[in-house]
C-alpha cells in the first residue's frame, strides 16, 4: 500500500496556495496585455507605438498587482494572526471552554463522547497541541492559511510578467499587419486553454478539456470587447490628433 | 426551577454507586438534608472537577447529616465508566436519559438537550431550601454549597457570607 508523507503532502498545500497566485497573475497578465494589444491596434495604426504602450502597460500591470497581492495577503495574515492569539490566549486561560468546544465538535464528526473526551484529553496533555487543533476544528483556522506576504507578491507579479509576455512576444516579433495580432491572440488562446487546462488537472477534474475552454471562452471575450471599445473610441483619437 | 418552599420531586432512577449498577429513591434516603446536584454530561471537563470536588467533601457533608446526589441525562453505563475515570465516586450519579426527573425541578436546557448546572438542598420534609443554577460553562463551589448546608442546619439567620464559628445576625432571635 503507498503511504502518504505527512510533510511532503503539508509542503503539497503549501505549494497550492500559490496556485491562485499564479493562476491570477498569468491571466490577468495574458487578458490583460491582449487587450491592451487589441483595444490599441483598434486605435494606433503604428505598430511599435502599441508594442511600446503594451510594454508599458505589462511593467505597470506586474508591478501593481504584485504590490496588491502584498498588501491583500499581508493583510489578511495579519487579521488572521490576531484571531489565532485571541485562540491561544483562550486556550492558556479557559482551557476548559477550549476542551469542551474541541469535544463537542469531535463528537459532532462522529466520535462517541467518551472516545471525543479520551482525545481531548490526550491533547490537553500539550497545550501546543490543543490550541493548534482548537483552531482547525472549532475555528477553521490553520497555520497552512498563513501566507507569506513578500513571496505572494513576488509570485504574482513574475506570473503577471510571464503572463504578459505570451501576446507580446508575438506581436513584437511579427510585424506584418494583422499577423501580429493574430500571432498574439493565437497564443494568448493557446496559454489561456493551457491554464484552464493546467487549473483542471490540480483540481483532479476528468473534464479538463472543458476547464481549457471555460478560460479561454471567458478570456478571449474580453479580449473582444477590448478590441471593440478600441474600435469604438479610435474616431476620438483622430479627432485629438 | 423551583424555588425554597416547593415541594421536591421524588426520583426512583438507576444509579453508579462504588463501581456498581444501583437504583436510588429519594424516599428511601434517610439523611437530614439532601444534595441534589445536576450537571449537563459525563466525559466532558468542567463536570468531572464538580464530581469529583463533592466526592472529596463527602465526608464533610455526611458530617453535616446531608446526603449528596449527581444527576445527569446520561445512562447508567455511561455513570459507571465516568465514575471509574474519575478514580471512583462514594455517591449515587443518576442516570436520567429522557430528562424526565431535570424537567421535573425546572432545570432542563431544552436547547442543549441537558440539564442545567443545577444545585437543590432539600429539607428534612424534602421540601426545596435552596435552589441555584450556573451557566453551562462556569462550575459551581462546593465549598459555597457546603457553607450553604451549614447555614441551613443552624435554622437561624446567617448574614452574608456566615460560617461556623460568625456570630449569627442581630434579629437572630426574632427569626
Amino acid at each position: 500500500m503507498a503511504s502518504v508523507d505527512p510533510a511532503e503532502k503539508r509542503r503539497l498545500f503549501e505549494r497550492l496556495s500559490s496556485v491562485r497566485e499564479i493562476v491570477f497573475g498569468v491571466q490577468d497578465g495574458v487578458l490583460t496585455t491582449a487587450g491592451v494589444l487589441c483595444g490599441l491596434s483598434g486605435a494606433v495604426s503604428q505598430h511599435s507605438q502599441v508594442a511600446l504602450a503594451a510594454l508599458a502597460s505589462t511593467a505597470a500591470g506586474a508591478l501593481s498587482m504584485a504590490a496588491g497581492a502584498y498588501l491583500g495577503a499581508r493583510a489578511e495574515t495579519e487579521v488572521l494572526h490576531a484571531e489565532l492569539k485571541v485562540v491561544r490566549t483562550d486556550a492558556a486561560s479557559r482551557p476548559y471552554t477550549v476542551q469542551e468546544g474541541l469535544l463537542d465538535e469531535l463528537c459532532k464528526e462522529g466520535l462517541s463522547r467518551e472516545a471525543a473526551y479520551r482525545v481531548v484529553k490526550m491533547l490537553s496533555t500539550s497545550p501546543k497541541a490543543l490550541a493548534s487543533t482548537a483552531e482547525a476544528k472549532m475555528f477553521g483556522l490553520g497555520g497552512a492559511m498563513l501566507g507569506n506576504p513578500a513571496l505572494d507578491g513576488v509570485v504574482m507579479g513574475i506570473a503577471f510578467l510571464v503572463g504578459a509576455l505570451v501576446p507580446l512576444l508575438p506581436y513584437m516579433l511579427i510585424t506584418v499587419p494583422r499577423y501580429d495580432l493574430g500571432g498574439a491572440l493565437a497564443a494568448t488562446a493557446l496559454t489561456l486553454f493551457g491554464v484552464g487546462y493546467f487549473e483542471g488537472w490540480l483540481a483532479h477534474r476528468v473534464d479538463r478539456w472543458r476547464s481549457g475552454m471555460r478560460f479561454l471562452a471567458i478570456a478571449m471575450s474580453a479580449a473582444a470587447a477590448g478590441y471593440m471599445i478600441g474600435l469604438a473610441i479610435s474616431p476620438l483619437g483622430a479627432t485629438a490628433g | 426551577m423551583l424555588k425554597p418552599g416547593d415541594p421536591a420531586p421524588p426520583f426512583d432512577l438507576e444509579c453508579a454507586l462504588d463501581g456498581r449498577i444501583a437504583r436510588s429513591s429519594l424516599a428511601k434516603i434517610s439523611s437530614e438534608l439532601v444534595l441534589i446536584f445536576f450537571y449537563p454530561r459525563d466525559f466532558s471537563f468542567i463536570c468531572p472537577t464538580e464530581v469529583t470536588g463533592f466526592n472529596k467533601a463527602l465526608k464533610d457533608f455526611t458530617a453535616e447529616e446531608t446526603a449528596i446526589v449527581g444527576v445527569s441525562i446520561d445512562n447508567v453505563d455511561s455513570h459507571l465508566r465516568w465514575a471509574r475515570e474519575l478514580g471512583g465516586i462514594a455517591y449515587p450519579l443518576l442516570a436520567d436519559p429522557d430528562g424526565s426527573l431535570a424537567r421535573a425541578y425546572g432545570v432542563f436546557d431544552d436547547n442543549e438537550k441537558v440539564a442545567l448546572r443545577a444545585t437543590f438542598i432539600l429539607d428534612r420534609k424534602r421540601k426545596v431550601a435552596f435552589s441555584s443554577s450556573c451557566p453551562l460553562n462556569v462550575g459551581r463551589s462546593v465549598v459555597e454549597t457546603l457553607r450553604i448546608v451549614r447555614a441551613l442546619r443552624t435554622g437561624r439567620l446567617c448574614p452574608a457570607d456566615w460560617k461556623p464559628g460568625v456570630e449569627f445576625g442581630p434579629t437572630d432571635r426574632d427569626f
